[in-house]
């Protein structure tokens, strides 16, 4: 029952927000910058945009652009405001003590460079994003799932599966046999909880990530450098003495070579965790511009409109390959949720082993 | 190049969004679930062993039941052969009793037949003895009214006795 009540206060928090149709007219009749929309495509953003219409013409018979939008709250903290909220950008932009940039970052007293250095003062955006929200939906949709098939385990555990219980239980039994227990080997129970967190949170991520509207969470390197981090902490916190004799006085290795080796291996335990941040987000990322460049391909030949024929003639590979594309990224997106956990799975593991030092290295 | 900027934020949001419902989901969906499944695996576990141990059981059961019904009827043979031998034993003692009875009966029903005809015979004789004497009275009265004859019969007589 309670469970139920935080799902419904939750998602009506965060719906709490305006869902606004903003209209900022932009600059009409500019060139179709492909990069500039695939970016914007990809990046966090501080609104929900789910449609761009059109909302007329300027005096050159350019078409402007208007935007539907659901407007995300912004939480700021700054030495000089303190803790602020509001309820979007642009109430934010109204209040007059923020400059925002093209990017919709917030900075003070430092008028809207597009510069990534900011010289003004520290500004700690904790804005809930499009990316945020996103992850915040997915979470409670894992709950719900999983809450719910929780429920039909305790009411009778040896009841045979059903509903999303048969389709989902075969996951779990698989990322407890075959990603976490070959490498946690006794002490896998105490992992399992978060390995599957971490599997279904990536894989529902990735699969919604394909979906229309949605946010591409594993495509954004802060969020995979966070999922790595939590890994690179879980890793050496359970390190055993042997793990760190491993790092810093490899046995079988003459002692004159230790401050070699040591240098090497601080270095690989940074180099993990940093090859599982690039490969969950180079290949999510990457997937998602394949896809959009061969859609915008439509735009490219086409000319945004000038040459017609040839985004319609463009039209048919520009729809075949995505969908074909598309197959593909729904089967990445399950392989890197699996690919991430196992290596998670992995590098602890190796953390947690303590052998003899008979065998070589 | 904002692709590959780690915002802090964002960083942020993800760590807490993910422990927060890493929590939540281990206490109210792993822990039942993977205890579920942990129970479900014992409890088929349990049931096979439990179907193995019956079904050993049942091959013993079937092993003792044969090993019996065999046994039954090694006994009920014994026990054909017994009664068979038991029936002729009687037959022949039965037989020979009737025998021995008959030969008993006959041998009776000879003697009193013996004693019968002895019986009988002696009565004949004192009858037929009576008869002659009283037959012979009657011929003697008659033969001998006249006192010659009755002289020569004696003299006859007296010279048979002393000729033997």
């Amino acid at each position: 029952m309670s469970l139920k009540r935080l799902l419904i206060v939750s998602i009506l928090a965060i719906f709490c927000t305006q869902f606004a149709f903003a209209s900022n007219p932009e600059e009409g009749g500019k060139e179709f910058n492909v990069g500039q929309h695939l970016m914007h495509h990809v990046l966090d953003s501080y609104d929900w945009e789910l449609t761009e219409y059109k909302t007329g013409e300027d005096s050159a018979g350019n078409p402007i652009y208007g935007h539907l939008a659901i407007h995300l709250p912004r939480i700021l903290y700054s030495s000089e405001h303190g803790l602020e909220f509001y309820s979007s950008t642009d109430a934010m932009r109204a209040s007059g003590k923020y400059e925002v940039d093209s990017h919709g970052h917030a900075h003070i007293g430092h008028a809207g460079s597009e510069s990534d250095h900011d010289h003004g003062p520290a500004v700690y955006d904790f804005s809930l994003t499009k990316t945020v929200v996103q992850m915040i939906l997915i979470s409670l949709l894992m709950l719900w799932i999983f809450g719910s098939m929780a429920k039909r385990y305790k009411k009778d555990p040896n009841r045979a599966p059903k509903g999303a219980q048969s389709l989902f239980e075969p996951i779990v039994i698989f990322v407890k046999d075959d990603i976490v227990a070959p490498n946690l080997k006794e002490r896998t129970d105490g992992f399992l909880p978060y390995m599957l967190t971490l599997f279904f949170f990536i894989w529902f991520s990735n699969v919604f990530g394909l979906m229309p509207f949605n946010s591409n969470i594993m495509g954004n390197i802060t969020v995979t450098t966070a999922l790595a981090l939590l890994t690179f902490i879980l890793t050496n916190v359970n390190g055993t003495k042997d793990y760190w004799k491993h790092v810093f006085a490899m046995p079988g290795v003459p002692g004159w070579l230790w401050p070699l080796i040591t240098v090497l291996e601080i270095l690989g335990l940074f180099i993990k965790p940093f090859a599982l941040t690039l490969r969950l987000f180079a290949n999510i990322v990457g997937g998602h511009f394949m896809i959009l460049s061969l859609v915008a391909l439509i735009f490219i030949l086409g000319q945004n409109g000038q040459l017609a024929w040839a985004g319609i003639a463009a039209s048919p590979i520009a729809i075949l390959f995505p969908a074909i594309l598309m197959l593909l990224e729904f089967l990445v997106a399950g392989l890197q949720a699996y690919i991430f956990t196992l290596l998670t799975a992995v590098f602890i593991g190796m953390a947690l082993e303590s052998h003899d030092h008979e065998h070589a290295h | 190049m904002e692709l590959i900027k780690i915002e802090f934020g964002l960083f942020f949001w993800t760590v807490v969004v993910f422990l927060i419902f890493f929590f939540i989901l281990k206490k109210y969906a792993w822990g039942p679930i993977l205890q579920g499944i942990k129970t479900r695996e014992e409890t088929i576990k349990g049931r096979l062993d439990e179907a193995e141990k019956a079904r050993d059981e049942m091959s013993k059961l079937q092993a003792k039941n044969e090993e019996l019904l065999q046994k039954a009827r090694k006994e009920r043979d014994e026990l054909l052969k017994q009664a068979n031998k038991m029936k002729d034993q009687i037959i022949t003692e039965a037989r020979a009793k009737a025998g021995e009875e008959a030969t008993k009966v006959l041998e009776k029903a000879k003697q009193e037949i013996e004693a019968d005809k002895k019986a009988a015979l002696a009565e004949i004789k004192v009858t037929s003895g009576a008869l002659a004497v009283e037959i012979a009275e009657k011929i003697l009265r008659k033969q001998f009214a006249d006192r010659n004859q009755q002289q020569a019969l004696a003299d006859q007589l007296i010279s048979e006795l002393n000729n033997n």
